[in-house]
């Protein structure tokens, strides 16, 4: 009879092994790529058509919460979210909640560069910087920008900005984009923007954050991204060809020796194998 | 002094609290004024609250390496210092702060990479507790079967969700993109609003609990 210390070891090796196996199942789309279709689910097609569906010249807030740590999770809704929204001519505010968002954004958009679209900073898009914002100051926000902003990310102030001159509010707004990483959060959202405002709200978040965000889907919010596998679908229903479509194909065959494992587990106590 | 433990913090959050609940209940212009100077402040106290953060993580670290004085406990303590040191540095020093071109190198060519390696290395051992989660069948120490139904549960909705985003299964099994969103959309969502009315309900009894001055734990730190 194998010890404690013994079966932990013998554990660890073969969880060990998956995760290598997943890694090399991850690699092999990565040198030789797969191309599978992708299919597009209603949220992610809702998302899309709350954006495009807007009037011209409405104004787009993004609630920009990104985390570097998770940027392979999202770049891609991120980068197909952009080349959507500045496609079609709209102005966007993007106010900066937490700390790697300010610097996230700038790297972002030096790759999806709004003036070859045609912006100009300042009449277009303005960046506001980062703000510990929270539920309250998402409150704020929507009560008067100005009262947790008076400078945009260059330190110009809100008033001398062509965009701002008219908007200290949510009654600017026309859609919010609501992007976060903390899976409870889609509820700031709706608390201190659908509810007291009636405001347009659409979300991206993290893969394991979508089935928290579907309850308030699609009465409260009109749509939602959650994971790099709807970054993939937003680039395919956007037409915005992007990083997505490699991830998709390296998740097909790294998710086989999960799969192979959870079946292994199973059948395991049925042939006789130690515990 | 008990007074500024207690009955001070109590006082300031019972009078916030009753005037933003009146800004909601009522019309009246002093109420929405008020709401609006308070919510305004609360990103100059998270602020603040960043910094004693930073203080109170190095006094841990501090006091867990004097209770223990042992070479890992001196890395633990060293190690975010220095760290941080370099950041803030650079961040404060280097002309151009945060936009900076050694900012930029440090944030995308360590902070980052050690971040994703961290989540990488999480969702690693969260898909082990998945494996370990989804086995249906466990033998207790008679050598019986026991079936588990909460596992069968979560490796129905669980698989279904996890298979529809990908494209291979999207592909060759007909009907998971459609059953993987009737999962998210149906099941997913009773559940999930249920959760949320449970806890809207449970947050009026503490909400109503700290106006009173009852919830001790919103005005006192250990």
């Amino acid at each position: 009879m194998a010890t404690a210390r013994e079966r932990l070891a013998k554990a660890t090796r073969f969880y060990q092994i998956i995760w290598a196996l997943c890694l090399i199942g991850m690699f092999i789309p990565l040198i030789s790529p797969l191309g599978l279709p992708v299919t597009v689910s209603e949220p992610v097609k809702d998302y899309y058509n709350s954006i495009v569906e807007l009037p011209e010249g409405s104004v787009i807030a993004v609630s920009f919460g990104a985390s570097a740590s998770l940027l392979d999770e999202q770049e891609a809704q991120f980068l197909a979210t952009w080349k959507t929204i500045f496609k079609n001519g709209y102005k966007v505010i993007f106010y900066c909640s937490t700390e790697d968002a300010s610097i996230v954004i700038n790297n972002e958009l030096d790759e999806v560069v709004p003036e070859s679209f045609g912006y100009t900073y300042g009449e277009d898009y303005v960046i506001l910087p980062y703000s510990p914002l929270g539920e309250a100051g998402q409150a704020a926000f929507a009560q008067s920008i100005r009262s947790i902003y008076s400078t945009d990310i260059n330190g110009d102030p809100l008033n001398s900005i062509p965009l701002m001159q008219d908007i200290d509010n949510h009654e600017g707004i026309d859609l919010l984009i609501y992007q976060y990483t903390s899976c409870t959060d889609i509820e700031w959202a709706v608390r201190q923007w659908v509810v007291p405002y009636k405001t347009a709200v659409i979300a991206t978040t993290l893969g394991c954050c979508g089935p928290m965000a579907a309850p308030y889907y699609p009465t409260q919010i009109q749509g939602f991204l959650s994971g790099s596998g709807a970054g993939t679908e937003l680039e395919v229903v956007s037409g915005n060809p992007g990083p997505g479509a490699a991830m998709s194909d390296a998740k097909n065959l790294g998710i086989l020796p999960f799969l192979a494992a959870i079946i292994w587990m199973n059948v395991k106590p049925f042939i006789g194998k130690e515990d | 002094m008990a007074v500024f433990r207690r009955e001070i913090p109590t006082a300031v959050l019972s009078f916030i609290g009753i005037v933003i609940l009146l800004a909601f209940f009522t019309t009246f212009d002093i109420f929405e004024t008020l709401d609006g100077v308070f919510t305004s402040w609360i990103p100059v106290v998270s602020a603040v609250s960043v910094g004693l953060g930073l203080i109170y993580m190095i006094y841990a670290q501090y006091m867990n390496y004097q209770r223990d004085k042992n070479l890992n406990n001196m890395i633990y303590l060293v190690v975010p210092l220095i760290f941080f040191a370099i950041f803030f540095g650079t961040a404060m020093l280097v002309p151009g702060n945060i936009s900076s071109d050694a900012y930029q190198w440090l944030y995308f060519h360590i902070y980052q990479n050690v971040g994703g390696v961290i989540y990488a290395v999480m969702f690693f051992t969260l898909a082990s507790s998945a494996i370990r989660t989804m086995r249906l069948v466990t033998k207790d120490p008679a050598g019986g079967y026991q079936f588990r139904l909460e596992a069968a549960a979560l490796m129905f909705g669980g698989l279904i969700y996890t298979l529809r985003q990908i494209p291979l299964f999207q592909v060759y099994l007909p009907g998971i993109v459609g059953f993987g969103e009737l999962i998210m959309l149906v099941p997913n969502v009773g559940g999930g609003r249920a959760a949320v009315i449970a806890a809207a309900l449970a947050a009026i009894t503490v909400g109503i609990r700290t106006l009173w001055g009852k919830e001790r734990t919103t005005t006192e730190v250990d």
